[in-house]
């Protein structure tokens, strides 16, 4: 019973700072004034309106039978959370450091508090563009909304995943910092966001498939598009590639944080 | 009662290793008044962060079995860009305490006024002193950890903290680090010496002292 009464309580002091955290980071961020918070959905949805008519203008309204606004911001709104986590995350201790002087605020829980506040802008920034498009008839109503959350889920795993490897080595190397804008931009193309697997060449489809990110992403737009695509997933491949990561994650966290030096 | 065994800390500057405490011991027991004495550099402010589990000692354990405050210092445990009352409402949440409460506390205890309203990096020392502590008074621990901070204040401030922390919470324990002998001669009923990474305790304020001056 001691146990499991002090698990509990050991939750409900994390739940306090990750919510007292949320707050600062937010009041921090956006500041009180003017539409405070909502800022963070207007970026992603500046990017993936403005791109997508750059886009339909470019190519043309539909391509392989989906509309190309609605392809564009399907791909891109997943793709600015990761971004955005990514450049986040980036020496996150260092930043949180007078933080660390409550013992009960772990690291943990600034790599999951900036993770979470992308990933909740990024769903308002897709709700709100997306109903505004269905207004104007360019956003297909989802298919199966389910599969499309599966996909989301599966795809923001392994962003999350991925934050808790680079937030620790952050600290470790500076060299990461400077790579990790070039790195994000090079992972486009094994992302998904531009193309569906079943546009590409049956070679290059296995190649992409170990892309965590394209399975994540054909699952989103099959739910999206319905029928009107073919997707090829396959969700052990996000989910056993979280698992790995998110065990050396947790290690290098752990090693990390033993070596902090807080100001 | 607060416990600190064989801890060592080592920091890494370049490709050396710096060791700053080489093996302390220490018990803080409920009512204990410390001053922790040394020269600069000494490892005081690393001692004190130890025990408040801001940073990790490289071997040895800290067992804390009453609660203990975070480290009192200029900076750290508040963030410069929000204003005192942010920071307040933040120190209320992660302590689940009551922010109408607290506010009442540290507008009465800083007597801040609108300052209060504004970063706290736009504070003077002798403003962030009055701010850290009232924060930390709000709360309710059994140890207090002081890192030097109480000496900035002026003198009504200093009365204040007299007044909380020997007055009405004098059941509680202290550690202070200090050069001002004056101060822990004044607060404190026992002393402690960093020196070469070690740590010697005496159960009396002016033996701590004498071998102060000697270093």
């Amino acid at each position: 019973m001691q146990p499991v009464k002090k698990a509990l309580q050991a939750w409900r002091i994390q739940q306090r700072v990750i919510v007292a955290l949320m707050i600062r980071e937010l009041t921090t961020r956006f500041g009180r004034e003017n539409i405070g918070f909502l800022w963070i959905m207007a970026e992603p949805m500046l990017f993936a309106v403005l791109v997508g008519t750059m886009y339909s203008i470019m190519i043309g309204e539909q391509e392989h039978g989906v509309g190309v606004i609605a392809f564009v911001a399907s791909g891109y709104i997943p793709l600015t959370v990761m971004r955005n986590s990514f450049g986040r995350i980036v020496s996150i201790f260092l930043v949180n450091g007078a933080l660390l002087y409550h013992r009960q605020v772990r690291v943990l829980d600034f790599i999951l508090v900036r993770f979470l506040i992308e990933m909740v802008g990024g769903m308002m920034a897709y709700l709100f563009v997306g109903t505004l498009l269905i207004a104007f008839d360019l956003f297909p109503v989802p298919a199966h909304i389910g599969f499309f959350l599966a996909g989301w889920s599966l795809y923001m795993l392994f962003v999350f995943s991925l934050c808790l490897v680079i937030a620790p080595l952050s600290e470790m190397s500076e060299v990461l910092e400077k790579l990790m804008p070039v790195t994000v931009y090079i992972a486009i193309p094994l992302s998904g966001t531009f193309n569906m697997v079943s546009w590409l060449a049956p070679a290059a489809r296995d190649v992409v498939l170990w892309s965590p990110f394209v399975n994540g992403m054909e699952m989103m737009r099959y739910g999206l598009f319905g029928d009107a695509v073919r997707p090829y997933y396959n969700i052990w491949v996000p989910l056993g590639a979280s698992a790995v990561l998110a065990v050396i994650g947790l290690a290098l966290c752990r090693r990390v944080r033993r070596t902090l030096v807080v100001e | 009662m607060i416990s600190c065994i064989n801890l060592k800390k080592n920091y890494r500057v370049g490709h050396t290793e710096k060791r700053v405490l080489k093996g302390v011991n220490l018990s803080i027991a409920p009512g204990d008044r410390i001053g922790l004495l040394g020269r600069n550099g000494a490892g005081k402010s690393t001692m004190i962060k130890l025990i408040g589990g801001v940073e990790m000692p490289t071997s040895g354990k800290v067992h804390r079995e009453m609660t203990c405050s975070w480290p009192l210092g200029f900076n750290g445990g508040f963030q410069g860009s929000l204003t005192g009352y942010d920071n307040a409402r933040f120190i209320a949440r992660i302590y689940g305490k009551d922010y109408s409460e607290m506010r009442q506390f540290v507008e009465d205890f800083t007597e801040l006024g609108r300052q209060l309203r504004m970063p706290v990096k736009t504070y003077s020392s002798g403003m962030r002193a009055r701010l850290a502590f009232a924060l930390s008074l709000a709360i309710e621990f059994d140890c207090y950890l002081i890192d030097e901070v109480i000496l900035v204040g002026d003198k009504n401030f200093q009365e204040k903290c007299h007044y909380e922390l020997f007055e009405r919470r004098k059941d509680r324990a202290i550690l202070l680090a200090s050069h001002s002998m004056d101060s822990i001669k004044e607060f404190c009923n026992k002393s402690a010496v960093l020196q070469d990474g070690l740590l010697t305790e005496y159960d009396n304020v002016d033996e701590g002292l004498a071998i102060y001056q000697t270093l």
